[in-house]
């Protein structure tokens, strides 16, 4: 380690969603003069409108602080910010391999949840130095001794003497920032090895092209300089290396072993750099590149159509900017004889999918009609060829298919003891196989379970959540491939299928799933002068069946003087309404009834 | 001379209904009201001038309740109408009227001044249904008011009805029909009630048990084979006459014909504009004491400069008015107004026609009653708006 290193401290903060970990940011950016007050801004870190709104960090920012601390050195720490979700745990664990230790914020109201251990478990991969933080301690329900202990004695790892803050109200911030001095170790590392750089984030900036975010593992690196991305062997030639402090890039000489920082390569697409890739030079390369590389893969899709067919163009721009920041997005043309032309989206879980949803509505100004969200189901087919199915219109008919598997996940359920009975009959309707059972503390259990991710996109969480009046929490991995009972449910609107609405379920679930989502139809489908038929058919075999009636009343009785303009608005009202709606042959259908088949509450099933 | 109809709006009533979303004042006293005919008589005078081209062939005098003016008011404001423009011999004028208010003493005089039309709300006979309406008569006083219109030699009468009302059977509204038309009046309008924000029945919305759509369009199917038996021809959506007594001055709305309006929140449509004055009697009254005159609104699209709609709007307006009369719209017409086939522009009309929601017959497209009853449905695929 050498002198410059020896002032260095690379971390990150990890939370579950909701326990401060934004705010605990913000208060060491302020408390160590980063930011002045004057400039902070509510959550710095979190710069997506988005993310504010939510209260969560979908992608990873850094920032460079320096601090005088008490000994009087001066100290450079480099706070590494990392997605708070389950969706994007390949990130967060990228993240945390920049890092050479991490704040584990614990809500002192709350305790351990689901992600916290999941972060935790991540941290401890990684041979990070844990530093609890137990947070909110200014809410009169806080238990910090407990929640201490239940540290201790759930990830193992020491507690005593650990910060306690708010960080809403900045109580306690100089021990944590004291902490980070004295107990996560300072870089090692030699600047001048080979070059061996971690990617761990990358945005794209429509001056600077990408800029890609990495902490320099060996080796120093300057502008000008060749370099060679490993993983995916692309070659580039350095523009710009800097750091980053709070506002943005400030450019310097080099970045070297130790450090955080930026580089810029006239790179086009971030899925040129992709996270977890190392960077070195191209003429004196680095032996070995990192461990633990991974494609960003897509695990649930969705058909996301324009609700003007005109739009299309502007769909596809719009995905293309947001594929730009996004590696992990993958979209390819479709068409659908319901919706029109449209984009087979994949996303890396259902929280990525609603993110990637509402922006595209918010930012581009979209309005979108989106099926419902499906998994990738592997087919062995009769004649033993191997298909891979992600949209339920393509899913091979029943005689071909030998066997059909779905993906499964590895569920881990915290929740207070109170809600276990509720939550395993829920896990258990939603075909989960029960693994293991632990209990916390003397109030709180982890469960695990097995079970399909079909099961968990539709609408599991929100079920979850309303089972256990908000508190359980769910973390989940893929756990691989099983053999399954699938069929493919179709659905009919006067006697048409319409391919938007079909979809892939378990046979014994086909049937109520069949008549429930025929009911939501009847309700999105607008009257028409004549009935509707609304059938769900497995194949030919229509196994639900329900009715629009015919429109009996659309008038205006009274129209007078005054009356002729006012009915003319309300006309236009109407008419306005009526552009909203698709047109599936002679039946005119809400854009959200394709979301329909997704919103069953839980006590309908 | 341009063929012209006068609406005066007079806002006032003893009690304002449930359902009521018309401009108009509960409890005015005497004072309130002389002031406003006042400011009417003055209004009509200003403005005579810019009528000389004009000949009125229908007056209405609507509200509220024309008929809380006492005699003498009343008379003021006819001989104002009469001094100040032209009538024709034998103009439809017609004057709203609320059972409560009706006398003898009233009556005489709306005939002595050229009243010719009357207008009777009944709205229905049944008496739990009027008290939940909030309607202030009886059915017998409603009787004795129409016997009184006879015997005043009133010989062109309407009766207004409702149904779809909370709580209404179709048996309810069997009663009303019958009632109604054992009187025999010339001309009955009936309405399904609609249920307006801002309105007593609007804030209770959600708890009035209305009939259902369903039970709505049985009633609508009843009202017209009823009153068709009965000798009563439709001839808009709401309005049923004996065979020669249309409402003039209601088919000037649907013919897109000119008519004058005079008073607090009365429309205009005049020289291709159409306008309207503020719901606010004070507002009224004191415009036209100090001379400035009550601000003319106009309604979006017919602007004071840019003079004419387009003629997408133009055509939709037309369309949209005539399709609420059963005459419907004379396709040739329709194309030396217009200078396209009614059916080019409107190209889902021959769709109805074989739903049997539309009929085309004497070189003319109308809409059937079963038509009638889904016609915003019709409107919104024939219209381009």
């Amino acid at each position: 380690m050498n002198d410059k290193q020896k002032n260095i401290r690379n971390f990150s903060i990890i939370a579950h969603i909701d326990h401060g970990k934004s705010t605990l940011a913000d208060r060491i950016l302020e408390y160590s003069n980063a930011v002045t007050k004057r400039e902070m801004e509510e959550q710095l870190l979190d710069n997506m409108e988005l993310e504010k709104e939510r209260g969560i960090t979908i992608k990873a920012r850094a920032v460079r602080i320096n601090y005088t601390h008490k000994d009087g050195q001066s100290y450079i720490l480099n706070l590494i910010d990392t997605p708070g979700h389950v969706d994007f745990n390949y990130e967060v664990s990228r993240s945390l391999n920049a890092c050479e230790g991490a704040l584990l914020v614990v809500d002192s109201t709350q305790g351990i949840e689901a992600q916290t251990l999941a972060n935790a478990y991540l941290a401890v991969d990684s041979n990070l130095e844990i530093v609890p933080v137990i947070n909110k301690i200014d809410l009169p329900s806080a238990d910090v001794e407990r929640v201490r202990a239940e540290i201790e004695d759930v990830i193992g790892i020491v507690a005593e003497g650990c910060p306690a803050v708010s960080a809403k109200v900045g109580l306690n911030i100089d021990q944590v920032l004291d902490a980070i001095i004295e107990k996560i170790p300072a870089p090692s590392g030699d600047p001048d090895a080979p070059l061996k750089c971690l990617i761990f984030d990358s945005h794209y900036n429509s001056y600077l092209g990408v800029v890609v975010y990495v902490r320099v593992m060996d080796g120093t690196l300057k502008a000008g300089d060749k370099i060679r991305l490993m993983n995916t062997g692309a070659k580039y030639e350095v523009v710009e290396v800097g750091h980053l402090n709070a506002f943005g890039l400030e450019k310097s000489e080099s970045i070297s072993a130790g450090e955080v920082g930026y580089i810029t390569a006239s790179i086009k697409t971030v899925s040129e750099t992709r996270v977890g890739d190392t960077v070195t030079h191209d003429e004196n390369p680095t032996s070995e590149p990192l461990q633990g590389f991974k494609e960003a893969l897509p695990m649930v899709f969705s058909g996301i159509y324009p609700a003007d067919g005109a739009r299309y163009n502007d769909l596809r721009d719009a995905l293309e900017k947001l594929k730009l920041n996004d590696a992990a997005l993958s979209f390819e043309p479709e068409t659908s004889i319901a919706l029109g032309f449209g984009f087979r989206c994949g996303f890396l879980g259902l929280l990525h999918m609603e993110i990637i949803q509402e922006r595209l509505e918010r930012e581009f100004n979209l309005d979108l009609i989106t099926t419902a969200p499906s998994v990738i189901y592997k087919i062995v087919k009769t004649n033993d060829e191997v298909v891979y199915i992600d949209n339920p219109s393509n899913y091979p008919q029943a005689d071909t298919i030998k066997t059909a598997y779905e993906p499964t996940v590895k569920a881990s359920i915290i929740t207070p003891t109170e809600f276990v009975g509720g939550i395993m009959d829920l896990c258990q309707d939603r075909r989960g196989i029960f693994k293991d059972m632990k209990y916390l503390d003397a109030t709180r259990v982890e469960l695990y379970y097995i079970m399909p991710l079909n099961e968990i996109v539709y609408d599991f969480f929100d079920a979850l959540k309303s089972r256990s009046k908000g508190y359980a929490s769910l973390d989940y991995e893929l756990a691989g491939y099983e053999p399954s009972s699938l069929v493919k449910l179709d659905f009919l609107l006067n006697g048409e299928i319409v391919d938007a609405l079909t979809f892939i379920v378990h046979s014994e679930k086909a049937y109520t799933r069949a008549r429930k989502i025929a009911e939501k139809l009847k309700d999105n489908i607008s009257r028409q002068l004549f009935e509707i038929p609304i059938q769900a058919a497995i194949g030919s075999k229509v196994i639900a069946r329900e009715t629009v009636k015919a429109l009996r009343k659309d008038v205006l009785a009274k129209c007078y003087g005054g009356d002729i303009t006012r009915k003319k608005k309300l006309l236009e009202k109407q008419k306005e309404g009526k552009k909203k709606m698709r047109r599936l042959g002679s039946v005119e259908v809400t854009p959200e009834a394709f979301m329909a088949v997704l919103k069953l509450d839980d006590s309908e099933k | 001379m341009i063929k012209t109809g006068l609406y005066i709006h007079i806002p006032f009533c003893r009690k304002k209904c449930n359902y009521c979303d018309f401009y108009s004042l509960p409890c005015a006293t005497n004072e309130n009201m002389k002031e406003y005919i006042d400011a009417l008589c003055t209004q009509i005078e200003a403005e005579a001038k810019d009528y000389k081209n004009r000949i009125f062939d229908t007056v209405f005098i609507g509200g509220g309740t024309p008929t809380l003016l006492e005699a003498d008011e009343f008379i003021r404001l006819t001989s104002a109408i009469k001094t100040n423009l032209n009538l024709t011999q034998g103009a439809e004028f017609t004057i709203e009227s609320n059972p409560d208010t009706i006398t003898k003493e009233r009556l005489l005089a709306y005939k002595a001044s050229g009243v010719n039309r009357l207008s009777i709300g009944l709205q229905s006979a049944n008496e739990n249904e009027l008290l939940l309406l909030g309607r202030i008569h009886t059915l017998d006083k409603f009787k004795q008011g129409f016997l009184l219109a006879r015997e005043c030699g009133f010989d062109n009468i309407n009766i207004d009805i409702m149904y779809g009302l909370p709580e209404q059977e179709l048996e309810d509204f069997i009663k009303t029909l019958d009632t109604v038309s054992k009187l025999s009046p010339e001309h009955i309008s009936a309405y399904c009630l609609k249920i307006e924000e801002n309105t007593p029945f609007g804030k209770i919305k959600n708890s009035l048990r209305l009939p259902s759509d369903e039970d709505e369009s049985l009633m609508y199917e009843t009202l017209y084979s009823y009153l068709d038996k009965k000798g009563y021809l439709q001839y808009e959506i709401s309005n049923f006459s004996k065979q020669g007594y249309r409402c003039q001055h209601n088919m000037k709305y649907w013919l897109s014909m000119e008519y004058v309006g005079i008073g607090a929140s009365a429309h205009s449509f005049v020289d291709g504009k159409r306008y309207y004055y503020s719901s606010d009697i004070n507002e009224y009254i004191s415009s036209v004491k100090n001379g400035t005159m009550p601000k003319r609104i106009y309604e979006e699209g017919y602007s004071n400069n840019s003079h004419s709609l387009n003629q997408n709007s133009k055509i939709d307006e037309y369309i949209m008015l005539k399709l609420r009369l059963s005459d419907g719209i004379e396709l040739n017409e329709f194309k030396n107004r217009f200078n396209i086939d009614f059916y080019d522009y409107a190209k889902e009309a021959r769709e109805f026609l074989s739903t049997g929601h539309a009929v085309e017959q004497g070189g003319s497209y109308s809409l059937t009653p079963k038509g009638f009853f889904v016609s915003n449905y019709i409107l919104l695929k024939l219209l381009k708006l």
